[in-house]
């Protein structure tokens, strides 16, 4: 049987393909037509605001504009660039590997894939917003200004599609692998985290009215492709029309570098091969070796050890576990800098009291300690580890990690504070807290246990009772906080002279209360195991 | 016949796992239904059922991983509930329906078993070594055991098992999603376990399996004890599946319906 002789496919199937899909959006279940009205709401707010923004640039002062067109067109390049890493199948349409069984010509399909991904709620919002480019182009350089802008916008919106394209082929197969994804996770946590303390410094920045070394970074910007179209036109008001084709060049190349490298991955994407399995190394040395980080080297190798090794892989390896531990250490140091940075420099609170949150926080990180096990605490059970083991080895790996951030972050606010004669005795009431609130999540973590959900299953969920066993942990942190009170009130109160004194006091209190409630709850924890178990079990 | 009569003891000795009287209520539901066995020393025990029938439940509540609504369960003598350590130490298990810790390595989680069970270090690396070797899992080097496959998990969770070399071993579906190359080489490891004096149960819904690896057979359903006994006792001279459907009641043909097939 002879095979059909095919046509060449036009690019447009491509795009009505897209079109065709973007209109069954509005149809069929009422979920998908709400997510779609959305998004379509989202990206006319971003498309207005982008407008609005860009088109202002143009209007005000010369150097603000210039940043503002640099930093702006950084930022949306950036966007499309981490978007799609972080929501991988958003634009599922046009995912390559479903191409994968049709004949198609490698070129055609790009060309195809490149058009189809411009036709879209984020493609047609971002070329409205370049529009805004082409208002300021023209307020500051005339028409002439208006054509480069409108010449640097396009550029810059096709290296934003091709590279975004790029980026979820070049990528997919480790896409789909679990370690990108966690890696993926961690940079979601970093970047929730660091909203607070990015904002704190803009608004710093701001205030100190010093506008000179960011300028600098825009300038810099300026000859990268992430904003070189987008501050091509100042090069026309500036009197440097040579600096245009130059600038535009930039770009046009890397779109051309990021096309043809898009071509070569396509094909791997399209087989949805994921590579060979990362570390088949064989493991050198002794399996118990293999288990027990340096650190835990001197201390006997028995259940402690067993139990504080493998937490601490688990801070490191478990998603979860590991943008938990992220915002609380990112939170701890950020709350202490706010309470003592108050504007009009007025004193603002002791610094005993500032760091209380960070050291209690720092601890309540175990109030569910057994929740993220889940089921596999069942290991535990059947070997019998009695419970002060359990919950002193798990202390102690939480300890190795926020010990040394406490110590970092306390020592830090105190000096740039210039409050080093408050060092050591709010040194003591960290100790004191940091051990009370371990205490006290130790107890609320056998006592109040509830599963928590593999981030990877959206359809697990804990139920409500899940969220008021979480608010639980607040309480503890106030219980914390008052339990290791005598501390706070001597920081406060004693002399200079007595600083020391309140260190010791600290400790042995944050440390007498670790060993005496483990010792409690660990007995209570050897009768209960079973039903602990239980209640980490999540449901289905 | 009465579960309490089959107490056929191999050695002269006490048996290795013994259960009375076991009962477990989950709100309305009886789970488990009151179970009296005896697991004799150097048996190779299968415990069947169908889908549902409290195999998990009843493991479980035999090795101290599920409190029982009533009930003992004694390992090698000793009160699984009221003496667990050295119930436990005697005892090896390996879970279905539970995790393990997977985001170790496969040597790594060795290692934090043997380290659990208060193994010397040099022992636990001596031992691992050949475990590893012996079930092909010692080319997977770093990997995590979350990124394993289903059949490489059941090998680790094995390995994790016999690492303290315990007297008697309770395993609940061991050859689930297993491969029939894995599956021979654990069926011939637990052989080796068993010659050497060790004892094993298992649960299954396999009968190919069981009929040709077991000493003894029980079957449960519903929750109850419904027949046990040496395997040939079991069987009577006739096929073990005719005798398990027939136990266990249900509908094994169709009649009428489904013409259009």
């Amino acid at each position: 049987m002879a095979v059909i002789p095919s046509r060449p496919v036009s690019i447009t199937v491509f795009v009505r393909l897209k079109l065709r899909m973007l209109g069954h959006g509005l149809r069929g279940e009422r979920r998908r037509v709400i997510a779609f009205a959305i998004s379509l709401g989202v990206g006319l707010w971003l498309a207005v605001t982008g407008f609005v923004l860009f088109g202002v640039s143009g209007a005000v002062r010369h150097d603000i504009g210039y940043l503002m067109a640099a930093f702006g067109g950084a930022a949306l390049v950036l966007g499309w660039l981490l978007l799609p890493l972080l929501f991988f199948g958003v634009d599922e349409t046009l995912d390559p590997a479903r191409f994968a069984l049709l004949p198609l010509p490698r070129r055609t399909l790009a060309a195809g894939m490149l058009a189809g991904a411009m036709v879209g709620v984020p493609g047609l919002a971002t070329a409205l917003a370049m529009l805004g480019l082409a208002v300021a182009g023209g307020l500051r350089a005339g028409p002439a200004g208006a054509g480069v802008a409108l010449l640097g916008g396009g550029l810059n919106l096709l290296l934003c599609i091709v590279l975004s394209r790029a980026v979820t082929s070049g990528f997919a197969a480790m896409l789909r692998s679990r370690r990108v994804r966690d890696l993926a996770g961690v940079v979601i946590a970093l970047l929730a985290a660091s909203m607070g303390p990015l904002q704190l410094v803009i608004s710093s920045m701001v205030g100190h009215a010093s506008l000179a070394p960011v300028l600098r970074v825009a300038r810099v910007l300026g000859w990268t492709p992430l904003a070189a179209g987008f501050v091509a036109p100042y090069d026309l008001a500036d009197g440097r029309p040579l600096a245009v084709p130059v600038r535009l060049g930039i770009v046009a190349v890397t779109v051309a570098l990021l096309a043809w490298w898009w071509a070569v991955t396509l094909e791997s994407a399209m087989l949805g091969a994921a590579g060979a399995p990362a570390g088949s190394r064989p493991v050198r040395g002794g399996v118990v070796r293999a288990l027990l980080p340096a650190v835990l080297r001197p201390v006997r190798a028995g259940q402690f050890a067993a139990i504080a090794a493998r937490e601490l892989r688990y801070w490191s390896r478990d998603p979860r576990r590991r943008s938990s531990l992220i915002s609380i250490i990112v939170g701890g140091a950020v709350v202490p800098v706010a309470l003592r940075l108050t504007p009009g420099h007025s004193p603002g609170v002791p610094l005993p009291l500032a760091v209380a949150f960070t050291s209690v926080a720092g601890a309540a990180i175990l109030a569910n300690q057994f929740g993220f096990d889940g089921t596999a605490y069942a290991a535990h059970l059947l070997a019998a580890v009695p419970g002060r083991v359990e919950l002193r080895g798990r202390a102690a790996a939480l300890s190795v990690i926020m010990v040394p951030v406490l110590l970092v972050i306390v020592v830090a606010v105190a000096v740039f504070g210039d409050e080093d004669g408050q060092l050591v005795p709010t040194l003591g009431t960290a100790a004191a807290m940091y051990g009370a609130s371990i205490a006290v999540a130790s107890v609320l973590s056998v006592l109040i246990a509830y599963p928590v959900p593999d981030t990877r299953n959206a359809f697990a969920s804990a139920g409500g009772s899940a969220s008021a066993k979480g608010l639980l942990a607040f309480v503890g942190m106030v219980v914390a906080v008052v339990s290791a009170s005598p501390v706070l009130a001597a920081a406060l109160v004693l002399p200079g002279a007595l600083a020391w004194v309140v260190l010791a006091a600290g400790l042995a209190w944050g440390l007498g209360l670790v060993l005496v409630t483990t010792r409690l709850v660990g007995d209570e924890l050897d009768r209960r195991g079973p039903e602990l178990l239980a209640a980490v079990t999540l449901r289905v | 016949m009465e579960a309490g009569s089959v107490n056929v003891v191999l050695d002269g000795t006490q048996p290795a796992l013994a259960l009375r009287g076991l009962v477990k209520r989950f709100d309305a539901k009886l789970a488990v239904a009151g179970v009296d066995l005896d697991v004799p020393t150097g048996s190779f025990y299968g415990l069947l059922g169908p889908n549902g029938a409290g195999k998990t439940t009843c493991l479980s509540m035999a090795v101290g991983l599920l409190r029982p609504s009533q009930g003992r369960a004694h390992v090698l003598g000793h009160d699984v509930w009221t003496d667990p350590v050295e119930a436990k130490r005697r005892l090896g298990v390996l879970p279905d329906s539970v995790r393990m810790f997977d985001r170790l390595s496969g040597p790594e989680l060795l290692a934090y078993q043997g380290l659990l069970r208060g193994m010397p270090p040099a022992q636990i690396d001596a031992r691992s070594r050949e475990l590893l070797d012996v079930l092909g899992l010692a080319d997977a080097g770093r990997t995590l055991v979350v990124d394993y496959s289903a059949g490489m998990k059941k090998k680790i969770g094995l390995a994790c098992a016999l690492l303290h070399a315990p007297r008697l071993l309770v395993l609940d579906e061991p050859f689930e999603s297993v491969d029939p190359v894995a599956g021979s080489l654990i069926r011939d490891i637990l052989h080796r376990y068993v010659e050497g004096g060790g004892t094993v149960i298992f649960s299954s819904h396999v009968m190919e399996v069981v009929e040709k690896i077991c000493s003894h057979v029980a079957i449960l359903a519903d929750g109850r004890i419904k027949a046990v006994g040496t395997l040939n006792e079991v069987r009577a001279g006739r096929d073990l599946e005719d005798v398990f459907v027939q136990v266990v009641g249900g509908r094994v043909a169709t009649g009428e319906e489904l013409t259009w097939l």
